[in-house]
């Protein structure tokens, strides 16, 4: 009896050595596996964040914490900034989400070849932004092939680049035909994934394609929709390279999105703690943004 | 009957929808096809029958490859060759980081997890860009400054490709891990022998995303290795566009050198997208 019970407390013992030796090497692996990520998103993402934010925020100097963000307020040439990039956003937002909803909705009909024009479609994400930037850039000229066709066929010709309104209309038209086929592809996943019976249903019932839209398609996108929203918006507050290239800001500033901006200060000025305070602006105008979005969408109900 | 009818009623709709499908993707191709035309043309031809338009415009008087062989033998091919390796090893040395750490999150239980995993979502928010100009403050006193590793770096802490990687390894049934693990395999074999095997789609997603944001990057670059001799490709072109008395024919041809290797690779890599392998590892 008696050592029948100690031999059985003998096992439990071993067991839970075991036990806890593999749990051991379960942790050890663990800390091994994700030590290079940990250390390399800490090294790139959050020691930038908060290196700006001491930066922006000089604590301990003569001048208040807050004197960079006191000067960049007061500063016209930022000011003109925030103003352009949210009039930008306002107009190059809808405009992408619609031409990328409609031609989801347009690319998930029965076409013949659909999957080459949808290919044709998506081509220029892959294309690298400055490069896309380079052939926009001479595409515009004054003497550039859209102001040829549009002599062509009695349009009058358009001071794409060089008047400060049609300057940011070129940035928005650049930034759409890279994006929209990116969004468009998000969207098209989404529309697939929508039951085709509900559609066969409601066709029985008489209801024609854009009451289908409006009572199927769009409620069957929500999901996808707010994605493509809130990335596409994101990214649109992050644009540079067309900027860079196709008008360093200008004309008289009328292109000059925040990120231009704030490079601009950090390398041409040299001004890090302004460029900086601007960044967190920029971060802050983005957080604020998004959390609007999710709060204006139906959330999440299923 | 009633399906059948149905059917030519889709088919007549899709042919309407054609034709508003082949104009917008010729617009969206113009700009390509038109640089594409531009550069096997010499420059100063470029702009001659532009206005008024003219068949001219699109077919060229004589086509030549002389614009593709004096920019691979300008500076502009170190550049070519220097995007090449910034983005082998980005997507090389990315890969591997995404994968342990992906592996780690979806397979390995271990006390923090979720919070490792809630970190990671959180740096993933931090767009890159917008830390970018910071970022390179630090990367110069480092003395990363107009060197390779200051371009490779940033790509490697990619949050997107270890989200991926982590939701993929979920969805393979988590009995194959437990039978590695009863035969005597350490974590890493499980990850090696079960769920790299099982995982080629995945991963070329995952070195895809790497890839694009390697190839992509034009704010990083310009700011961390603007010298001649680290300079990646789309800096190349943006200095060359912004040179007095450039060569347009021969900007071109740069430009469609930078787009065609993604959109070769995007091509290629295209059919291994669908279809998942997760599932056919257990009979369930």
């Amino acid at each position: 009896m008696t050592s029948v019970t100690a031999r059985t407390e003998r096992e439990v013992t071993r067991g839970r050595t075991r036990r806890s030796l593999v749990r051991r090497e379960t942790w050890i692996s663990a800390v091994v596996l994700l030590l290079p990520a940990v250390v390399l998103l800490l090294l790139l993402r959050i020691i930038p964040t908060v290196t700006a934010m001491a930066e922006a925020v000089p604590l301990g100097g003569e001048r208040s914490p807050w004197s960079n963000f006191a000067y960049i307020f007061s500063d016209p040439s930022f000011l003109n900034s925030v103003w352009v990039t949210l009039l930008f956003s306002v107009i190059v937002n809808p405009i992408q989400i619609a031409l990328a909803l409609a031609l989801a909705v347009l690319l998930t009909k029965h076409i013949p070849a659909v999957g080459l024009w949808r290919t044709f479609i998506l081509l220029p994400i892959a294309v690298p932004q400055a490069v896309s930037a380079i052939i926009w850039l001479v595409m515009l000229r004054p003497d550039g092939p859209l102001n040829g066709l549009a002599s062509a066929i009695g349009l009058p010709t358009v001071p794409w680049l060089t008047e400060p309104g049609w300057a940011l209309i070129s940035i928005v038209i650049v930034c759409s035909w890279v994006g929209v086929g990116y969004w468009m592809t998000f969207l098209v996943t989404g529309i697939k994934e929508i039951p085709s019976s509900l559609y066969e249903a409601s066709a029985l019932d008489g209801a024609n394609g854009w009451r289908q839209f409006w009572s199927i398609t769009l409620p069957g996108l929500r999901r996808p929709l707010l994605f493509v929203l809130v990335a596409d918006t994101v990214s649109n507050f992050l644009v540079f390279a067309p900027v860079r290239i196709l008008t360093q800001g200008g004309p008289q500033g009328g292109t000059d999105l925040l990120m231009h901006n704030i490079s601009e200060r950090a390398y041409t000025l040299g001004d890090t703690q302004a460029a900086s305070a601007a960044t967190l602006v920029l971060v802050a105008i983005v957080i604020v943004v998004v959390t609007i979005q999710f709060r204006m969408l139906p959330g999440k109900e299923d | 009957m009633v399906n059948q009818s149905a059917t030519r009623g889709e088919a007549r709709s899709g042919r309407r929808a054609l034709l508003l499908a082949v104009p917008v993707a010729i617009v969206s191709m113009a700009p390509l096809v038109w640089a594409g035309i531009s550069s096997l043309r010499p420059g100063e031809e470029i702009f001659r029958y532009l206005s008024p338009f003219s068949w001219r415009t699109l077919f060229p008087e004589s086509v030549s490859l002389d614009n593709y062989l004096s920019v691979l033998q300008s500076p502009f091919a170190l550049a070519l060759v220097n995007s090449v390796s910034v983005a082998f090893f980005g997507v090389a040395l990315g890969l591997v980081v995404a994968a342990l750490a992906g592996y780690a999150l979806a397979v390995l239980p271990f006390p923090g997890r979720t919070a490792v995993f809630a970190f990671m979502v959180v740096c993933f928010l931090v767009p890159f860009e917008a830390i970018a100009i910071p970022l390179s403050a630090s990367f110069r006193e480092m003395g990363l400054a107009n060197s390779y590793a200051g371009l490779i770096l940033p790509a490697l802490g990619n949050g997107l490709s270890i989200f991926l990687l982590r939701q993929f390894f979920m969805g393979i049934p988590s009995s194959l891990a437990e039978a590695g693990r009863l035969d005597g395999l350490s974590w890493f074999g499980v990850l090696r022998r079960i769920y790299l095997p099982l995982s080629r789609g995945p991963m070329i997603g995952a070195g895809l995303i790497l890839f694009v944001f390697q190839w992509q990057s034009f704010l990083w670059p310009l700011l961390i290795a603007p010298a001649p001799d680290v300079r990646v490709a789309p800096v190349a072109i943006a200095d060359f566009a912004q040179e007095t008395g450039v060569d347009y024919g021969q900007m071109f041809a740069a430009a469609i050198l930078t787009a065609a290797i993604p959109l070769l690779l995007l091509l290629f890599f295209q059919r291994h997208f669908t279809g998942s392998t997760a599932s056919s590892g257990t009979k369930e």
